[in-house]
């Protein structure tokens, strides 16, 4: 561990390290510390075999994939055969899942080992990483803090340099809050570009399966393997591949680069001091920093709970105890019961386009607002979240917790991409810079982010 | 209803009361459903799966399902609401 994923690609690609070492001192830091940080819910039993069987082809000459001997972590919302998949909920707490998503099936094809599952926010419905039945997860980069949620655990293994690469979910933000909170790298992908098929869905229009990863390479290598046209599904979009490796390292020099005077007023100054920062530095590898105007910014997470409440209402219907798992409402904890509850009076008063169609309308304005601005400029960068995260076990009111989605939401409204780096820190806590970018701008993103790690 | 079940759907309204404020003054424009515009609904043709592969999954999911009967078929809990009829 310790060092770059490339780094470890090649160790393990000319046999200096071998994939089954690889997993061995993983499983040795989980056993030595996951009992505290709680990162992982499951381990993958078959986790050495895999590894065995990977070092075993690599041995003969043959190619190992792109992801060949990397340990691979797997937020618990995402369907692995074999291992349980239970949304960190005790509704589904025994369910075993029956088949890989389709992400685990690139992930296997591309020779990752699934090293297990990782806890996360019951249902996805957190910000915090507290509301998982199985326990809270603390935050290794700030101990006795949240690392940030829903995809807590994946952040909190990678911060904790548990595994290589995680795979997490982002709804309206669940991959970028835990990964400034934990100072790592994390992405959520263009809508679509990603195959949903194996997600247990939070809210279908938004969610996004996405890496958090130790750095950008491997952020980037992870999201090459995972991207990409499902044919069985209907909603991603009709690219058979992507590749960032060529731009990478292409420097920010004349890229035009977006700020808005509008995350000065929703972000705590301590947070935006260590964003400044960042954007002088970006300044400073030769970008142009320019203003742009995002109007209705602050209108977005409103407007984002509304469709996500609806959506996900609709989608816990099947969880009513009879194929199985059971009945979410008698077990669930009280988020998710305030989402259920949240939906269900929209659905049932939205007769008068009230409030799910309104709250679409205003989708349209962010989208048209962010395609506005990011016409002008290559990328927007701004804060992820607008305050440092709390204290675990601090009693926060729903409109408290909810906050911490202010600047993540409307990129999901937008339904573009935007990537996590650790800007710096504040009060020893990690900040995230929030890099956004167009539909399909990932490598641009990817670049920005890149430029920034390679400063530090 | 029990107390908590109350007071989370109070704070339930409360976001939808607070949505409703904030959307007052913004224009009305076209809904944005899914950020697609276009749809792929049409399905490669393929091979069925095998037999051994379909009975294989069979097993998995009977094996999650709470509850099975002597023929291997979902055995499901009769509704609440159907035993107090």
């Amino acid at each position: 561990m310790g060092r770059g994923t490339l780094a470890k690609l090649e160790a393990i690609r000319r046999g200096e390290l071998s994939a089954v070492e690889n997993v061995q001192r993983a499983l040795e830091q989980i056993k030595k510390l996951d009992k505290k940080i709680k990162a992982f819910i499951e381990l993958n039993p078959n986790a050495l075999a895999e590894a065995e069987a990977i070092d075993r082809k690599l041995k003969r000459g043959k190619r190992g994939g792109k992801l060949a001997g990397l340990t691979v972590g797997v937020k618990s919302n995402i369907n692995v055969k074999g291992l349980r998949t239970t949304c960190a909920s005790r509704t589904l707490e025994n369910y075993v899942s029956t088949y890989d998503a389709e992400v685990i099936q690139r992930v296997h094809a591309a020779g990752g080992i699934v090293l297990g599952i990782n806890n996360m926010d019951e249902f996805a419905c957190g910000s915090s990483g507290e509301t998982s039945a199985f326990g809270a997860t603390d935050n290794p980069a700030a101990p006795g803090y949240i690392p940030g949620g829903s995809s807590s655990g994946g952040a909190a293994a990678i911060a904790a340099e548990f595994c290589d690469l995680c795979l997490g979910t982002d709804t309206g933000g669940s991959i970028r809050n835990p990964a400034s909170h934990c100072g790592v790298v994390g992405i959520r992908p263009t809508q679509g570009l990603v195959p949903a098929h194996g997600l247990i869905e939070l809210a279908v229009s938004f969610d996004q399966i996405g890496p958090l990863a130790p750095d950008v390479h491997g952020a980037a290598l992870m999201l090459q393997t995972i991207a990409g046209r499902n044919p069985n599904e209907c909603t991603t979009l009709d690219l058979s591949s992507v590749d960032y490796s060529d731009e990478l390292d292409a420097g920010i020099k004349g890229m035009r680069i977006g700020t808005s005077p509008k995350f000065n007023e929703l972000t705590d100054s301590t947070v935006m001091k260590a964003i400044d920062g960042a954007v002088e530095k970006l300044h400073d590898l030769g970008a142009e920093v320019v203003e742009v105007e995002l109007p209705h910014l602050e209108k977005g997470l409103s407007a984002y709970y509304v469709i996500m409440s609806a959506e996900f209402f609709s989608a816990t219907r099947k969880f009513d105890g009879r194929k199985y798992g059971r009945r979410i409402e008698e077990v669930c904890g009280d988020e998710v019961l305030r989402r259920i509850k949240c939906g269900e009076y929209i659905s049932r008063k939205e007769q008068r386009g009230k409030y799910y169609q309104r709250a679409l309308q205003v989708r349209t304005l962010l989208r048209r607002e962010f395609k506005k601005a990011l016409e002008r400029v290559d990328v927007i960068v701004g804060p992820t979240v607008p305050k440092l995260p709390h204290k675990l076990g601090t009693e926060l009111s729903p409109a408290d917790m909810h906050a911490y989605d202010y600047l993540t939401a409307p990129i999901s409204l937008a339904g573009t991409c935007a990537g996590v780096i650790k800007a710096g820190e504040a009060d020893g806590i990690p900040v995230g810079l929030q890099v956004q970018g167009k539909a399909l701008g990932e490598g641009t993103v990817l670049r920005v982010m890149r430029a920034l790690e390679v400063a530090k | 209803m029990a107390e908590r079940e109350k007071e989370i759907e109070r704070g339930a309204e409360e976001i939808i009361k607070s949505f409703v404020e904030a959307a007052k003054e913004l224009p009305k424009l076209k809904e944005t459903y899914y950020s697609q515009e276009s749809y792929n609904v049409v399905r490669p043709d393929g091979e069925p799966s095998r037999e051994e592969e379909r009975t294989e999954f069979r097993k998995r999911f009977i094996s999650v399902m709470p509850g099975v009967d002597e023929q291997g078929n979902l055995r499901v809990e009769v509704a609440k609401w159907a035993e107090e009829r």
